[in-house]
């Protein structure tokens, strides 16, 4: 059992400020936990955002916002939440702290590497913020960085393109150094076939990582160019092609889905067993199918552009690709619920989250397959119903399953459990929130309300309200579990070395965990979900 | 070659000999000759290709049409002469008076006494204004607003040589295209005096020329309150009802909207060989990406553990 004054690696150096201590930390755990201040900094201020964006909708006409300043707020909203949050959230903050941890390791392959990553993420991060400042203002072409648009427009979408890129090889990196770590450094005894499945799913998105991010590295630099020396690429008037920046921007942004989604169902993977008290139903198919949606998942971009101009082979093609992806999706929900079968269920706050993100996912990946079929497609195009359909994926299942790594973890990460009642308590606000936010986003989608106007015909009001409504109420949740995990972290009773009596790695050691993470390599001797093993390596 | 078979195919593993350097060079140099004819003019908050679901071989292939020289202004004729100067806010004269389908003098401000939709035609046109008022024909019953008495149209000539006869049958045609009851008074169409339509059209920035018996003209309706204050432009021969109906919300509200969707025509002459050398720079960076990492995975394999 954890004493109460071993604080691990979060215990304070006397040699240099605790500041230095912490920014130039090369131990993967702080620099998880510089992440999750990050990512946690950039979830608050894009919260804020969408606060303002649904306060815009509360009426039809310009109620706070003007259209351009509409435009700027859904676009920094966007790129707030998907280049600084989702995509770094699970990997960058739970993957840093708990890949070495769980596969037996003292730390990832590349500890300075890693340190770069997180200094690039906050350079890009830097230099979007200063782009709102500066040249022609906030950029106001959407997260997607559409051309023409965001080759003309005066704002300042040159420097937000750079973040994006500067962000870009910080995910790269961190891809390279978690693909090398789990080749090379698994303790003795943990094969292939005992990963934890988190790191099944980790392993997946560092691929999508290695190989899709380069590619909206060179996409965003070709609009630069365009931008700056009038190359002529995406402008038709000289021989180039709008449509061809689609492509190249959605060969990497529909992987990035999965390198959003990937470790959240990693995550999730995790908690059910343990809280079903159970062996995980389906071991290697969810690990596989982790690798298959990677796969798979990387050759649909093709179906965000079914109006733009595309063959109608290539439609097609793209479609049933799509379809495919929803193949290996399934495998794992219906192997989570096959581990809830007969199992003996708590319903502690990890498993409250990780069980609605199965229920939000669903929705969200059903959704989905509306959207993949060529010609339902055609019908909601850019309508709000692709506004719900991807919040219910990105943050019915992302986010909610980095709540749940939150409740989970945190515990092993301080030392100290939150209040449960609480915790329960602001779950249950965040998902009626949730639910009354997004649900009539698809409602009033599929009456035919367009995505990215401030305004709106006066037919869709009630409906809006309803969902600026869900808005508050959804904020409401977040502040409280924000304040409960906050202040458990600080004051909360002692939580043991392993409060959930899960059979992983990571609970094998103190909490918080020493620098070190293990004194001696531990000889893995048992299956990651083999409950009755727990406590041993 | 058409970029979305392209990319249909994959063919990321085609090996292509040029170096990369010699790819670059190739790069700039398309810069160099500009022979492409039209323009992209799409600066709207929506992404240009959401506007006009129509693939892009249809787009080529108008460009062989007669359709092409209408459209608009940035081709070879006079630049300054044919186009568009939106004037959201600025008011049109209500005091002009034209002629209606019955040869009857009328004024704007007869007409205009709510919202209005103003599509600036010529009743001999060829295609486009029948194209812009058959889709008007098309939209209108879709709106769910009260022709005649929450919003009227108004269609009316610019050429000077257009009698209330052509009027009465350009009436004909489009009410009959509907397909279902529309009041005469929900869509006038009217005619007048050269100074008159000159006058309206150059108060709402609208400008054309004439070409023998035919115009240049820019192919755009647009919307004012009852009091004539342009509220705004919608471009094009292929609108939706949503916006229609929002521009007639805002009218009747007096607010100021902006414009939504520009036409986005293609207009573009189509280099294939050049075209094949940006793919040529692709395929070589995609085979880079492919071959380094897998070289890494293989490394890893074989490196096996640490030990």
């Amino acid at each position: 059992m954890a004493k109460q004054n071993n604080r691990g690696f979060l215990q304070a150096s006397d040699r240099q400020p605790l500041l230095f201590d912490w920014i130039f930390s090369v131990d993967h755990k702080r620099i998880g936990l510089l992440y999750l201040y990050s990512v946690g900094s950039f979830f608050l201020a894009g919260v804020l955002l969408g606060l303002l964006i649904r306060l815009e909708l509360i009426a039809p006409g310009p109620t706070i916002a003007t259209a351009q300043t509409y435009n700027a707020l859904f676009t920094l909203h966007g790129v707030v939440m998907i280049f600084l949050f989702i995509i770094p959230g699970i990997p960058g903050a739970f993957g840093n702290i708990m890949l070495p941890l769980q596969i037996g390791a003292q730390d990832v392959a590349f500890p300075r590497l890693n340190l770069l990553s997180w200094w690039l993420y906050i350079l890009g991060a830097f230099m979007a913020l200063t782009s709102l400042f500066s040249g022609g203002g906030p950029p106001d072409t959407g997260w997607t960085f559409y051309v023409p648009f965001s080759s003309e427009t005066p704002t300042n979408v040159s420097l937000a393109l750079l973040a994006v890129f500067v962000i870009g090889f910080s995910s790269i990196l961190t891809g390279v150094n978690f693909v090398t770590t789990i080749h090379r450094l698994r303790a003795p005894g943990m094969h292939w076939g005992r990963l934890p499945l988190f790191i099944w799913s980790l392993y997946a998105t560092a691929w999508v990582q290695i190989l899709a991010t380069p590619v909206l590295g060179i996409t965003v630099v070709l609009v630069m160019v365009e931008r700056l020396i009038g190359f002529g690429l995406f402008d038709p008037a000289r021989g180039g092609d709008p449509i061809l920046y689609q492509h190249l921007f959605w060969i990497y942004s529909h992987p990035a889905v999965y390198i959003m989604v990937l470790p959240a169902m990693g995550v999730v993977s995790e908690i059910i067993p343990v809280f079903s008290r159970k062996p995980t139903f389906g071991y290697k198919a969810i690990a596989a199918s982790s690798v298959a949606i990677a796969a798979a998942g990387s050759l649909v971009w093709g179906h965000h552009m079914f109006v733009s101009g595309m063959s109608d082979t290539a439609i097609l093609v793209f479609s049933l690709l799509t379809f495919l992806v929803a193949i290996p999706s399934a495998v794992k929900v219906f192997n989570w619920v096959a581990t809830l079968y007969r199992g003996s269920i708590s319903l502690d706050p990890p498993m409250l989250f990780a069980l609605t993100f199965v229920f939000l996912f669903s929705i969200g990946g059903l959704t989905g397959l509306i959207l993949g079929s060529a010609s339902t497609n055609m019908h909601v195009h850019d309508t709000h119903f692709v506004v719900g359909h991807f919040h219910y994926v990105m943050f019915g299942g992302t986010g909610f399953a980095f709540f749940a790594a939150l409740h989970y973890w945190l515990p092993k990460v301080f030392g100290r459990l939150y209040n449960m009642k609480v915790a329960t308590t602001a779950w249950a606000i965040i998902f009626v929130g949730f639910n009354l936010l997004y649900f009539p986003m698809m409602l009033v989608g599929l009456h035919g309300m367009p995505r990215r106007y401030y305004d709106y015909l006066p037919q869709f009001q009630n409906l809006n309200v309803i969902s600026t409504v869900g808005s508050w109420v959804l904020a409401t949740g977040l502040l409280l579990m924000f304040v409960n995990l906050y202040r458990g972290m600080r004051v909360g009773a002692a939580a043991g070395s392993n409060p959930w009596q899960a059979a992983t790695l990571e609970w094998i050691v103190t909490s918080p965990p020493p620098t070190d993470n293990f004194t001696h390599p531990p000889q893995v001797t048992h299956e990651p979900y083999d409950l009755e093993q727990a406590g041993k390596p | 070659m058409n970029c979305n078979l392209f990319f249909a195919r994959l063919p990321f593993l085609k090996h292509n000999g040029l170096s990369l350097l010699t790819l670059l060079i190739l790069a700039v140099l398309l810069n160099l000759p500009a022979t492409g004819v039209g323009a992209v003019q799409a600066t709207a908050q929506a992404d240009l290709t959401d506007m006009d679901p129509m693939p892009q071989h249809g787009q080529q292939a108008e460009q062989q049409t007669p359709q092409h020289q209408h459209d608009h202004s940035n081709q070879s004729m006079p630049n300054n002469e044919v186009g568009i100067d939106e004037k959201i806010g600025a008011f049109i004269p209500l005091d002009l008076s034209f002629l209606d389908e019955n040869g009857e003098s009328v004024t704007l401000r007869e007409l205009i006494t709510g919202p209005t939709i103003i599509a600036p035609v010529y009743y001999s046109c060829p295609n486009v204004c029948a194209f812009l008022q058959a889709d008007l024909a098309r939209n209108l019953p879709a709106i769910k607003l009260q022709p005649g008495q929450d919003y009227r149209v108004l269609s009316i000539s610019f050429d000077e040589r257009d009698t209330p006869a052509a009027a009465r049958a350009a009436r004909k045609t489009y009410l009959t295209a509907m397909g279902q009851p529309f009041p005469e008074q929900g869509w006038r169409f009217l005619t007048g005096e050269a100074d008159a339509s000159r006058a309206l059209t150059e108060a709402a920035g609208y400008r054309y020329l004439r070409q023998g018996n035919d115009f240049l003209h820019p192919v755009v309706i647009f919307v004012v309150t009852g009091e004539g204050r342009i509220v705004r432009y919608l471009h094009g021969t292929r609108m939706l009802p949503m916006d229609l109906t929002l521009a007639l919300t805002e009218a009747r509200e007096g607010r100021l909207g902006s414009t939504i969707r520009k036409v986005v025509r293609f207009c573009f002459s189509y280099d294939s060989q050049q075209k094949h050398y940006v793919f040529n720079l692709l395929r070589i960076a995609a085979t880079v990406i492919l071959v380094t990492a897998g070289g890494f995975l293989l490394f890893l394999f074989i490196s096996g553990r640490k030990r």
